[in-house]
């Protein structure tokens, strides 16, 4: 008897992505095939204008991509419609952006709160409870009731991540977590993502900082739009763990 | 994500940038508030009018010589005018479809009492006017057959005229003088208020035949009776007489003609005048209303525009989490509708504030004036500036549904 492998998590052939503008095509992704699975600590890698963050979001639903095959729990995404991807949105995927992109002059609170008010899954009785639990997670229960401008720029960032966390969903998509961060704040950042990891959460981290990528376990280093190294060695993974005992 | 989440969020958003928010809902605002208002002022003013009039009694009939068309009413004004003789009076008084025939003479000439003057109406008539206009006296009495037989110099004022000349002092058994006659006042009328804008208050009455003998006068300058039925028999029978009596071409009955030398009207007719006025009236308004909404409504989209531009990366960010097209459209659709619903309470409130103003004001000179309203006109502006939000938000609240969620969190 043959034993069925389990489908990966996010599984890409021959991936493409251009962006028009009017009649001038620009290419930004060729020929991306991707394998990655549940559990996984991954940082994609590689100067800016790499096309890293244009791979993220098409990973992420935010974007589609302009030929090739992008498989998502075994399934085929290039079939689903508007709220057919919304819906993976918001139940399977997440995001923590550079920038947090938390909503102004709104409480710790409401703004964790906010992903719930489209997640079908929730009643609205729960969603204080769910956001509590995620805003704990992150450390920053005596802060749940600030507003969002009240707080430092890694605190802003954690209220993100515990925004990320509150569906509990299946990837959390980070992209440069720490790039408006001081390198203290950055640090605590990554930490609390190293704990998620632990913990059992999938991580997709999208940075140009060699010193941040190192926390993952698995570095897929991307070109001017190619694949060019994925190292998921041995060594990257004690190091990893090392960084993590530090 | 439930309608009541999509309130919440446009409320936030309403009262996030309150001072922007006013200022956009201010034309709607003003619109609401004209309607409001001018309705309201509408309603007191037509039960202010209509109550006059059903003091009158719908049955008086009022009949002056002259001519209809353009220059309809000048006879009033132009006391030479004489189609209307004495033996037309006695013909009158022998239709059975009116009663309380009173012949009226307006004598002209200032009253005086010692050093105080009027420039009052002065109105020679029989004692059946008394009951045609349902008045009586509050004070004193009122002339009677025996004044009349005697000719006697004796005047009634109305309840203005009587404080005009006498202040506070009571004028019963006092001399006035009206031109170059003496006259001793024997009553004060009633209060009656305001009859077509003018103050029923502030006359004189002094018997015909005195009259009659001062001015030298053998027609008459206008009569008022009480139909015994249906005014409009009353009128129809009064045509028929007198287009006879003066040889007028035919039609003998049916509607004034340009052929007639006379002029008649029941106060129900008025009404009716007065309806019709009013129905104008109130189509002008929601003319005014309309385009006030519709301006009102422009504003709303443009900084419903804005705001979308503003909150791209809202958008953006919230498509991001999971939101549907369905749930930013409804967003921005409700936030449209939150601030054209907001703007138009506000303007009721302002509206309704303004009008207990004006009661205020005008009761000072109108003591039937009463704070009245309109409800269904205030329910119609308010949900016209609902519809108005509606219509205008679903550009702006398409435009925010249809940006892609990496465009938008880009937006810079």
């Amino acid at each position: 008897m043959i034993k069925k492998e389990p489908a990966p998590l996010i599984e890409t052939k021959s991936l493409f992505k251009s962006y028009f503008n009017e009649t001038i095509e620009t290419p930004v992704l060729f020929d991306i095939n991707l394998r990655i699975d549940a559990g996984e600590f991954v940082a994609i890698m590689g100067p800016s204008g790499s096309g890293k963050s244009t791979l993220m979001h098409i990973l992420g639903f935010l974007d589609v991509p302009t030929a090739g095959h992008y498989h998502f729990k075994g399934e085929s995404t290039e079939e689903k419609t508007e709220d057919e991807l919304a819906r993976i949105r918001s139940t399977n995927v997440s995001f923590v952006f550079q920038s947090f992109n938390l909503l102004p002059r709104t409480t710790v609170i409401d703004n964790v709160s906010l992903p719930l008010l489209y997640h079908s899954g929730t009643r609205p009785s729960d969603r204080p409870a769910r956001a509590m639990k995620a805003i704990n997670a992150v450390g920053l229960t005596e802060r749940s009731t600030y507003l969002s401008n009240q707080l430092s720029g890694g605190q802003q960032q954690r209220v993100a991540i515990a925004r990320a966390l509150v569906t509990e969903p299946e990837v959390i998509f980070a992209d440069e977590p720490t790039g408006n961060l001081d390198s203290a704040s950055g640090k605590h950042v990554m930490e609390i993502l190293q704990k998620l990891h632990k913990e059992g959460h999938t991580i997709i981290l999208v940075t140009h900082e060699k010193t941040t990528a190192e926390h993952a376990e698995r570095i897929i280093h991307i070109m001017d739009g190619h694949i060019v190294k994925d190292d998921r060695s041995f060594a990257r993974r004690i190091a990893s763990q090392v960084k993590e005992l530090k | 994500m439930q309608l009541r989440d999509t309130v919440t969020i446009a409320l936030k958003a309403v009262t996030g940038n309150s001072a922007r928010s006013l200022l956009t809902m201010l034309g709607i605002i003003i619109g609401v508030g004209a309607v409001v208002l001018m309705t309201s002022v509408g309603e007191s003013m037509q039960s202010v009018i209509l109550g006059q009039i059903s003091a009158l009694g719908p049955k008086t009939i009022a009949l002056w010589p002259g001519k209809n068309g353009p220059e309809q009413g000048a006879a009033t004004l132009n006391p030479d005018f004489d189609s209307l003789t004495f033996s037309d009076m006695e013909a009158l008084k022998r239709l059975t479809t009116i009663t309380d025939v009173a012949p009226i003479i307006f004598v002209e000439g200032k009253t005086t009492y010692g050093k105080e003057q009027s420039d009052t109406r002065v109105v020679g008539t029989t004692p059946e006017y008394y009951l045609n206009q349902i008045v009586n006296a509050a004070e004193g009495r009122l002339h009677d057959a025996q004044d009349e037989l005697e000719g006697r110099a004796v005047a009634v004022l109305g309840p203005d005229t009587a404080k005009d000349l006498f202040s506070n002092q009571s004028p019963l058994g006092k001399r006035i003088e009206i031109g170059n006659q003496k006259y001793t006042v024997i009553g004060v009328l009633e209060s009656v208020g305001s009859q077509f804008f003018q103050n029923m208050d502030d006359r004189i009455i002094i018997p015909f035949e005195t009259a009659h003998t001062v001015a030298q006068r053998s027609y008459v300058n206008m009569v008022t009776a009480m139909a015994t039925g249906d005014p409009a028999d009353a009128i129809d029978d009064i045509q028929f007489l007198l287009r006879r009596r003066h040889h007028i071409i035919p039609p003998e009955t049916g509607p004034a003609t340009d052929n007639d030398d006379f002029l008649v009207r029941s106060a129900e007719q008025a009404q009716e005048i007065l309806g019709t006025v009013s129905a104008s009236l109130t189509g002008f308004i929601t003319m005014i209303a309309t385009i006030s909404l519709v301006v009102g409504g422009i504003g709303i989209m443009n900084i419903m525009l804005v705001a979308v531009t503003e909150r791209t990366r809202e958008i953006g960010l919230r498509k991001a989490l999971g939101a549907r097209r369905k749930d930013i459209l409804l967003q921005f659709l409700i936030e449209a509708i939150v601030l054209t619903v907001l703007g138009g309470l506000i303007g009721m409130l302002l509206g309704l504030g303004l009008n207990a103003i004006i009661v205020g004001i005008a009761r000072k000179f109108l003591d039937r004036y009463i704070f009245a309203l309109n409800p269904i006109a205030m329910a119609a502006a308010l949900l016209m500036a609902a519809g108005t939000g509606l219509v205008f938000g679903i550009y702006p609240a398409r435009k925010a549904a249809e940006l892609s969620p990496m465009e938008a969190l880009r937006y810079e």
